[in-house]
């Protein structure tokens, strides 16, 4: 794959800056952690392009991979914990939208 | 021929990613994540990351997408109607114009940071045939150098799981009415 390093680069910023625009104008909390989701995704993908740059440089590229694991288990523990909140929030207020839980006037 | 591959790949993710966002209900946010997923998956394929596209695909679209499509099922969101209509105004409104902004700042920052690093004029040859990700050398870097980050993760893991079944265990009617949980 003859790509330059730039242009998973400008993948990852655009998957990071769609999932940035999803978390503030989407009501639904579902879809606010999706757009989580798909910030870690775009961070993810920026770790491996510059762990590929590293390899075709010749230097050792393990530590992109390794990170990306890591972000991946903590992106699986933080749905796990975001939707039970979900579960408690609905169970709550009978509703998923975020301007649901306003107690805190924020 | 896999230069093509990777451009219609990364077409494909970013459509997914606009699908999230303007998808009419929740089902279909999740769909199109998991067109995203999968197209991620198959660029890092392509990058010569094999364990982390087998992982990608395991983990965000085999466990993740389907504990959303669990939870979405569960509490009957799929189908919210007029209502769920009334309540999503896409790019109206000044804190939709502000995200707005916001999202397209950062995005010029990415590929400004892009540009500026000097990386796209070096010769891109990669070894597509051996994967850079090899799963001896993570395992030797995870379980050597990487032991005490891999112990934090897994106590992260056990506090998870010990989170969850206290967030969403059913509180018992008429025992224990007023505590909060």
């Amino acid at each position: 794959m003859n790509i330059p390093t730039a242009h998973l680069l400008y993948l990852s910023a655009g998957l990071f800056a769609l999932g940035v625009l999803g978390f503030m104008v989407r009501r639904n909390v579902i879809v606010v952690l999706m757009c989580v989701e798909l910030m870690l995704n775009a961070a993810n993908l920026a770790f491996l392009a510059a762990s590929r740059q590293h390899a075709l440089e010749g230097k050792p590229a393990l530590q992109g991979p390794i990170f990306a694991i890591f972000v991946i288990t903590v992106a699986a523990a933080e749905a796990a914990v975001g939707l039970a909140l979900i579960i408690a929030l609905y169970r709550l207020k009978q509703s998923a939208e975020t301007d649901a839980a306003a107690e805190m006037k924020g | 021929m896999s230069s093509i591959l990777f451009y219609i790949l990364a077409l494909v993710a970013l459509l997914g990613a606009a699908g999230v966002i303007l998808a009419k209900s929740p089902m279909g946010s999740v769909i199109s994540l998991l067109g995203t997923f999968f197209a991620l998956a198959v660029i890092y394929l392509l990058a010569g990351f094999q364990f982390l596209a087998a992982a990608q695909i395991l983990v965000y679209a085999g466990a993740i997408l389907v504990l959303f499509l669990f939870v979405i099922m569960l509490l009957n969101l799929g189908a919210m109607g007029s209502r769920f209509e009334l309540s999503f105004a896409p790019l109206q409104g000044g804190r939709a114009r502000l995200a707005g902004a916001i999202a397209v700042a950062l995005a010029l920052v990415g590929l400004i940071a892009a540009q500026r690093t000097t990386l796209a004029a070096t010769p891109a040859t990669a070894p597509d045939a051996k994967a850079i990700d090899g799963l001896e050398g993570i395992a030797l870097e995870l379980f050597g150098r990487y032991s005490l980050p891999f112990q934090a993760v897994s106590v992260l893991l056990l506090a998870t799981m010990v989170a969850v079944i206290v967030l969403a265990k059913r509180q018992r009617a008429g025992e224990h009415g007023e505590e909060p949980r």
